[in-house]
């Protein structure tokens, strides 16, 4: 893992960005909404699911789609993996984190039914992180379609 | 009025690269991208650069495979409009958020042209050196990319 040279506030937002994975890590859910404003936006673009009469995207906030969605993955890959390749902060409060999030598949996840088998996929994190020291807007990049190919899931939702 | 001998404008031009920011090294090649204009794009972009673009495979490419991508995306984009949403400069690294859009005009990534319109959100974190982009990490959603192209299964790409 590599980190840029952060100073005084981009040491403290990549650190709470750290702390979001270790938390990630030991699948505690309320330890990561805890290192989150209680506003906190959240945007995780990828996740689209397409149903007969509307798309339910993964946009909201951290304490009501984002708990739930993390909640939902984890119970669908009971030993989900967070492994951090990069953090590089500033000093206006941005994180950026290179990561693999990956595990085997339990339960269905979005269209993709069970089949146990594995993914590992790589992510891009973008945090910010306010004055209070706590993240206020969290976006993330993934390709769904790696991570379906590797569960056996080949239908384009 | 004054003469600018041949010295001088290489000076100058040394004095510009020296000054440009990451973040104006890489709005550089993102203009250039959205204008379809590759040669313009790979002007900032050094001849040792790693290339991993998530959504096609591309893992540890240089730059030949990078204008291989650029160039694809140009011919089966000629309207691409790139939007940057968000521009983060953490030291050497420059990490955009964007929007590519566009109308297909001819194949793309296995997808044949349906003349669908496309936009897709992604985000693209490249390494910079002085006034030359070394790194490139590109990612989006490809699941979404043929969802807009009218792709139906991703073992059938090239089906419809």
């Amino acid at each position: 893992m590599t980190t840029t040279e952060p100073r005084s506030r981009s040491r403290e937002a990549a650190g709470q960005a750290t702390a979001f994975f270790d938390a990630y890590r030991r699948h505690d859910v309320d330890a990561m909404t805890d290192l989150c404003a209680d506003n906190a936006g959240f945007f995780y673009v990828p996740f689209e699911l397409w149903g007969k009469q509307r798309v339910l995207r993964g946009d909201g906030k951290v304490k009501t789609v984002g708990k739930t969605i993390w909640v939902g993955l984890i119970a669908s890959f009971p030993d989900l993996f967070a492994t951090v390749h990069s953090v590089d902060a500033n000093d206006n409060g941005d994180v950026v984190v290179r990561c693999d999030i990956g595990g085997s598949q339990q339960l269905a996840w979005g269209a993709a039914e069970p089949r146990g088998q594995k993914f590992s996929e790589p992510h891009l994190f973008i945090f910010h992180v306010d004055d209070d020291g706590l993240i206020d807007r969290i976006s993330a990049y993934w390709d769904g379609a790696g991570i379906n190919r590797q569960l056996g899931h080949l239908e384009v939702d | 009025m004054k003469l600018f001998t041949r010295r001088d404008r290489a000076e100058d031009q040394t004095e510009t690269a020296a000054e440009a920011s990451p973040a104006q090294t890489v709005s550089t090649f993102l203009t250039a991208f959205g204008s379809c204009d590759v040669e313009a794009a790979l002007s900032v972009v050094d001849d040792s650069v790693r290339v991993d673009i998530h959504p096609t495979g591309l893992s540890e490419g240089g730059a030949a495979e990078l204008r291989a991508f650029l160039t694809e995306t140009a011919t089966a984009f000629p309207d691409l409009v790139v939007t940057v949403k968000n521009l983060i400069e953490t030291g050497s690294a420059v990490t955009a958020e964007l929007k590519a859009e566009g109308t297909q005009a001819a194949g793309y990534l296995g997808a044949i042209n349906q003349e669908k319109h496309l936009d897709v959100d992604q985000a693209w974190r490249f390494t910079v050196s002085g006034d030359r982009i070394t790194g490139i990490d590109a990612y989006w959603c490809q699941n979404q990319l043929y969802r807009r192209l009218a792709v139906k299964r991703l073992d059938q790409i090239s089906l419809v």
